[in-house]
């Protein structure tokens, strides 16, 4: 346990700057929301929700980046040094993973208050339970179907690039890796489509139909319709199960190939 | 003379070990150690010329041998009451004169003017 | 035996590292690795260290393959390795955090032996960092030490204080592999010399024996690379 902690201190040491960058910029995202005054109430809130859509996804960059500059090591001698360092390779992976996903929660559940805000701005309440679905728990699922597989996906294309260095160009099988994917992703969407649902989903926003009329009075009933439905749907649970195997496996290979790799 | 005067090694001269006993009797010989004077320690010794604390072990254990040192438990190594000061005055002497007769030799001189030479440097005197 | 390598070859896709080395390295000895850039010192003692892997031979240290015993030897490597940002403090919370073996108050006495400033790396002198880099390596307790020109691009009173804390630290079960091209400041201390040339030993021999038949170490480095 002690060696966890400290590789997570060493890991804050190293990425402190982007993580702080990273978190304040909200304040300047919630600024930009507030500036939105377009007069129909509609189009505010779409602009808005698209800003925070902006936010989500330059977040994701900058955690891609950030937990990426592994590879910046492997040219000085500090890889080496981790490299023969005692703990094994599941430990500095998992370390490293542990404080980029620590930073993405602390990130995606600003922006689920910040949707949650701009409801509040426009007039509309939810309830409790809404409220703790949109801070929380969809935060959690995005980012268990994308931010943590992303983290951990760049992770091991990191490790695969730095083993093989010494071959020759270790961009060959980063680059056979990055094709890979793409073809393996897609493959992983159709399963996923295919098994989705055979469980029950998990209902969120049960009563955020319910807080938008109450704001804007009856909605078009096939809209109330088609949008019940979806609520009805769910989330998908298998999925969600999927991804979250599929990050463990990623982070399991990354462990792996740092045992073996050769600086 | 400094400590590194005392101390001088010549990598082309032979094993350290050797020149390192060489280098006590020198000092022996000049009163630069006196019977009974404690001498650093190997390690100290071999820190301080850069070289393996083994190889100062290997000299120590020589002059032990030879009687010139000894090492008394808990205390360190010592130049011996009855070490032979006489003796390795002689040595050093002796050392002195062979690479003295050998430059002289090497350029061809007589014994005579070998001789002369070192009457000069004598009453010249310490330079 | 603390160290051995059999018949190992390491290859490069462009150069040969070391071609077809045997060498056994039992506890206590001092071993100056020597040879010019490319000779294969540096491959060496990444293979004992493990950072390389042998495409042919095998290689074993206190019986394991190497990665594996990792925590019974330190390696210090050419490159910089520090983190910009560390401080003598951030390296130790990060040694002992890590390292069961690494000896606190003897890194700080050994911080004020190679006066060592207390500061970031990024502000220290390469002979600053060099010395930090030592006191981390010397706090550990281990058996083997594979230092990898600890000496390169320093500057001379810390090659002189680096030099002269490996004399003071160094226990006779210790065995201590340094390879450098300060051959001639650091003859002194070896007691067994590997001239190494393309990729292969040209010379493997006690220095005190190549003194006695009137060699310095210095002498054979050049005899052998001419």
């Amino acid at each position: 346990m002690r060696t966890f902690r400290t590789l997570l201190w060493l890991e804050h040491r190293r990425s402190w700057v982007w993580a702080v960058s990273l978190l304040t910029s909200l304040i300047f995202w919630a600024w930009g929301i507030k500036q939105v005054l377009v007069s129909d109430i509609a189009a505010r809130v779409g602009i808005r929700s698209s800003l925070l859509g902006a936010a989500a996804a330059i977040g994701l960059l900058v955690l891609a980046i950030m937990i990426g500059r592994l590879r910046a090591e492997t040219r000085n001698g500090q890889y080496q040094v981790m490299l023969l360092s005692p703990p094994s390779g599941y430990t500095h992976i998992l370390a490293r993973f542990t404080y980029a996903s620590v930073v993405a929660a602390v990130y995606f559940v600003a922006i689920g208050f910040l949707y949650w805000w701009i409801a509040e701005l426009a007039g509309i309440h939810f309830d409790a339970v809404t409220l703790i679905e949109l801070i929380l728990g969809l935060p959690f699922f995005g980012m268990a179907m994308v931010v943590f597989p992303m983290l951990a996906w760049v992770l091991l294309l990191m490790v695969v690039v730095s083993s093989y260095r010494l071959a020759g160009s270790g961009w060959i099988p980063g680059t056979v890796m990055v094709f890979g994917s793409g073809v393996a992703l897609g493959k992983l969407g159709e399963i996923m489509a295919r098994v989705a649902y055979a469980l029950p989903g998990w209902r969120i926003f049960r009563h955020a139909l319910g807080a938008v009329v109450e704001r804007f009075g009856p909605i078009d009933p096939d809209v109330s319709m088609e949008m019940s439905q979806v609520i009805y749907q769910g989330l998908p649970i298998e999925p969600l199960l999927i991804m979250l195997a599929v990050t463990a496996l990623m982070i399991f290979l990354a462990g792996r190939i740092w045992q073996e790799v050769e600086a | 003379m400094s400590a590194t005067d005392r101390w001088i090694l010549d990598m082309d001269a032979g094993p350290i070990y050797l020149q390192i006993g060489i280098r006590v009797k020198e000092q022996l010989a000049r009163g630069d150690l006196a019977p009974g004077e404690k001498l650093p320690s190997a390690r100290d010794l071999a820190a301080l010329l850069s070289v393996n604390p083994n190889t100062v072990a290997h000299a120590y254990e020589r002059l032990e041998a030879d009687g010139v040192i000894e090492t008394r438990r808990g205390l360190g190594t010592f130049i011996r009451e009855d070490a032979p000061v006489a003796g390795t005055k002689k040595e050093t002497l002796e050392a002195a004169a062979v690479r003295f007769v050998n430059d002289a030799r090497r350029l061809g001189v007589s014994l005579e003017e070998a001789a002369d030479a070192v009457k000069e440097a004598w009453n010249a005197g310490p330079s | 035996m603390l160290a051995h390598l059999e018949h190992v070859t390491k290859r490069y896709v462009k150069a040969d590292g070391v071609l077809d080395v045997s060498l056994e390295f039992p506890a206590g000895e001092v071993v100056g690795v020597l040879g010019l850039n490319g000779s294969g010192k540096s491959t060496l003692l990444k293979l004992l260290a493990g950072l390389l892997t042998p495409t042919q031979g095998a290689i074993r240290v206190f019986g394991q393959a190497p990665r594996q015993a990792r925590s019974q030897f330190v390696f210090l490597g050419e490159r910089d390795a520090l983190w910009s940002w560390m401080t003598p403090k951030d390296a130790e919370t990060f040694m002992s955090g890590v390292y069961e073996d690494f000896d606190v108050s003897r890194f700080n006495e050994l911080l004020d032996i190679l006066d060592v400033p207390r500061r970031k790396t990024k502000a220290m002198s390469k002979g600053e960092r060099g010395r930090l880099r030592l006191a981390m390596c010397l706090s550990r307790d281990v058996k083997l030490y594979l230092l990898d020109e600890p000496l390169a691009g320093i500057d001379l009173i810390s090659r002189e204080k680096i030099l002269s804390s490996l004399v003071q630290e160094w226990h006779t079960d210790e065995t201590i592999l340094l390879s450098t091209h300060e051959v001639a400041e650091a003859e002194g201390l070896f007691e067994r010399v590997l001239l190494m040339k393309d990729g292969r030993i040209a010379l493997d021999t006690q220095a005190e024996e190549l003194r006695s038949q009137g060699k310095s170490v210095v002498d054979a480095f050049r005899e052998v690379l001419a």
